[in-house]
């Protein structure tokens, strides 16, 4: 089953047009990352998932169900962390979670659940005093009511410290291992990288590209960078190395050489420094950082190079290229 | 179901409103000094509950106050949470948007019902302390529609709360319907059938009658005038039988119509 499928959205809010004609898959039990800087149209793509915003056109579909016909039923199934929502003050932590109970006709313990995200103690402070990171501690609880078969976190580190953010991570890869399907957007791509089976990269109101983390990085980046621990290279290696097919820059620092490169050229520079006399002792790629890989896709020509492929065949890339993908991944070599 | 969470949800939320306490508060301490200064001395011994009722709480505070608590307490139930943001934690929850309106209006009309009770708890203990002939159950009747005033009030400000996007509109939505309501129902009625008098010349009815339908639709007249035949022992009986149906009719009209008219607008709108 596909657990959200939007076919030709479009939302225009008076002369702005939020989304452009987007066409999305998720499939059943996928971990969906869904980027896009500040303004791109996340928050009105989620808003539509929930029946907050209606389209201008196109059909928004989720669990299988027209959100605008079926919005309660789909909601009965699906669990929300919303952004910039705000908490009832004078209601206390307890009362929330016992709210979302009640609401989906549930059977969960709400302490259980205040357990689970770390509310224990504060589970009968009014919400009101609680912190930024509480309250999204808060809502997340209320979005884990009742095993939801659907997910949708909208910017959940966003107020949590670096171990609220793991905690998160890690509560967002117990639901999958669960089965449910996680759709979450963020802005952070670090924490996209850590557990996201696939990600689409949205772009005034377009997506962009989608695919898995590892074969964005291959589709932006032909060019790696190469440490390598070699103390003996002399200027003339250093010579032999930057006559080579793409080998784009040779540079020293300290004993290393920093060697800049395309994926495919490593071994010929190792080969390189050894037939020059040069003892490598070790070495190792560094990758594009995913800072620079999403600049790439919303601010670069990245963009433009993918869009037509990604807007034709938006479910592309999902289960083939990730094997290649870990091979070219990361590599790391002693000897 | 869904409409009987938020119901309980908003009744926790209002009965812990600071706003509410204070004005219940002072509409109890107000009753209950009432109730001592007109209270009867030793040569007017026939002085009774229905007529410090009838006579002087209800038109000088009931009619007065109790609309004021109302609005206060419906006006922002829905801008309000729209603005702050609490709405899409609500409706990322199975909720229709009817369920939000309506439940509000529950909720908060049981919220309101409550207080009223409670304020009319300290005025009792004063004439029962007075000697006065103190009548419980022309008071604890009295108490009901007095309650019931409020809920009306709650109902047509939720109304407009949920028509409203922004809580400054609903906060004018608000002052202008316990103004148009409270203050200047009989000015403002009288105006239009004096303006309107040719045209209510060719209807099938007198100005009279026009009138009176005028002004046993206003909530706080219709109530008044069910009120009154109750103390007087009159409920839907008497002369005034009729006007009292019409009232409560009107009463039914104004519960139902405005949260109605404020789900259409929401029901549109992008959130």
């Amino acid at each position: 089953m596909t657990a959200i499928e939007l076919r030709g959205v479009t939302k225009e809010f008076g002369d702005v047009t939020a989304v452009r004609d987007l066409d999305l898959t998720v499939e059943d039990g996928e971990v969906y990352g869904f980027l896009g800087p500040n303004g791109a149209g996340k928050s009105t793509t989620i808003d539509m998932l929930l029946d907050l915003v209606r389209p201008t056109a196109g059909t928004v579909r989720v669990l299988g169900a027209d959100v605008a016909t079926d919005g309660v039923d789909v909601r009965r199934r699906t669990g929300v962390l919303p952004d910039g929502f705000s908490v009832y003050d004078r209601l206390s932590g307890r009362k929330h979670v016992e709210f979302a109970v009640e609401s989906k006709e549930a059977a969960d313990d709400p302490d259980a659940l205040l357990a689970r995200v770390g509310l224990a103690d504060a589970a009968d402070r009014a919400a009101g005093e609680y912190s930024k990171g509480m309250r999204q501690r808060l809502a997340l609880a209320m979005a884990l009511v009742d095993d939801p078969d659907l997910l949708v976190l909208d910017e959940p580190s966003s107020g949590l410290d670096p171990a609220g953010a793991k905690e998160m991570r890690e509560i967002v890869r117990a639901e999958a291992e669960r089965g449910a399907t996680v759709f979450f957007s963020s802005h952070i791509l670090e924490q996209v990288d850590a557990v996201c089976d696939r990600v689409g990269i949205l772009r005034d109101g377009e997506l962009v590209a989608e695919d898995s983390v590892e074969g964005l990085r291959e589709a932006v980046g032909g060019e790696e960078t190469l440490d390598v621990a070699a103390a003996g290279a002399d200027d003339e290696a250093m010579a032999a190395v930057r006559a080579l097919d793409g080998v784009s820059g040779v540079t020293r620092d300290g004993d290393e050489l920093v060697v800049n490169c395309d994926s495919d050229a490593k071994t010929e520079v190792i080969a390189a420094l050894e037939d020059a006399g040069v003892a490598v002792a070790d070495f190792h790629t560094r990758e594009a950082s995913l800072e620079d890989l999403f600049l790439a896709y919303t601010e670069g020509d990245a963009a433009t190079r993918d869009a037509g492929a990604a807007a034709s065949a938006p479910t592309e890339g999902e289960p083939t290229d990730d094997a290649t993908d870990d091979d070219s991944a990361s590599e790391e070599v002693d000897r | 179901m869904s409409l009987v969470a938020i119901a309980r949800k908003d009744f926790q939320e209002t009965v812990r409103s600071r706003g509410m306490i204070a004005l219940v508060v002072l509409f109890s301490l107000l009753v209950a000094a009432f109730a001592f200064a007109v209270r009867p001395t030793a040569e007017s011994e026939q002085f009774a509950t229905e007529v410090l009722l009838s006579v002087f709480i209800g038109p000088f505070l009931v009619t007065t106050l109790v609309p004021l608590v109302g609005v206060v307490v419906g006006y922002n139930a829905v801008s309000g949470e729209r603005e702050s943001g609490s709405l899409k934690l609500l409706l990322s929850l199975p909720h229709s948007r009817a369920d939000v309106v309506f439940g509000k209006v529950v909720g908060r009309g049981a919220a309101l019902a409550l207080a009223v009770f409670a304020g009319f708890l300290l005025p009792a203990l004063v004439l029962i302390a007075a000697p006065v002939v103190f009548n419980g159950g022309a008071f604890l009747g009295y108490t009901v529609f007095a309650a019931a005033l409020g809920v009306v009030f709650v109902s047509i400000a939720v109304g407009f709360s949920a028509a409203s996007s922004t809580q400054r509109r609903a906060l004018i939505g608000g002052v202008a319907i316990y103004v148009l309501f409270v203050l200047l129902w009989g000015a403002v009625t009288g105006r239009l059938v004096g303006a309107a008098g040719p045209l209510v010349d060719a209807l099938p009815v007198s100005a009279t009658q026009l009138r009176v339908f005028l002004r046993v639709s206003n909530p706080t007249t219709a109530v008044e005038a069910l009120s009154n035949a109750f103390l007087g022992e009159q409920l839907f009986s008497g002369e005034t039988a009729n006007r009292q149906l019409s009232a409560a009719a009107m009463l039914v009209f104004w519960t139902l119509a405005p949260p109605l008219a404020g789900l259409l607008k929401f029901d549109a709108d992008d959130l």
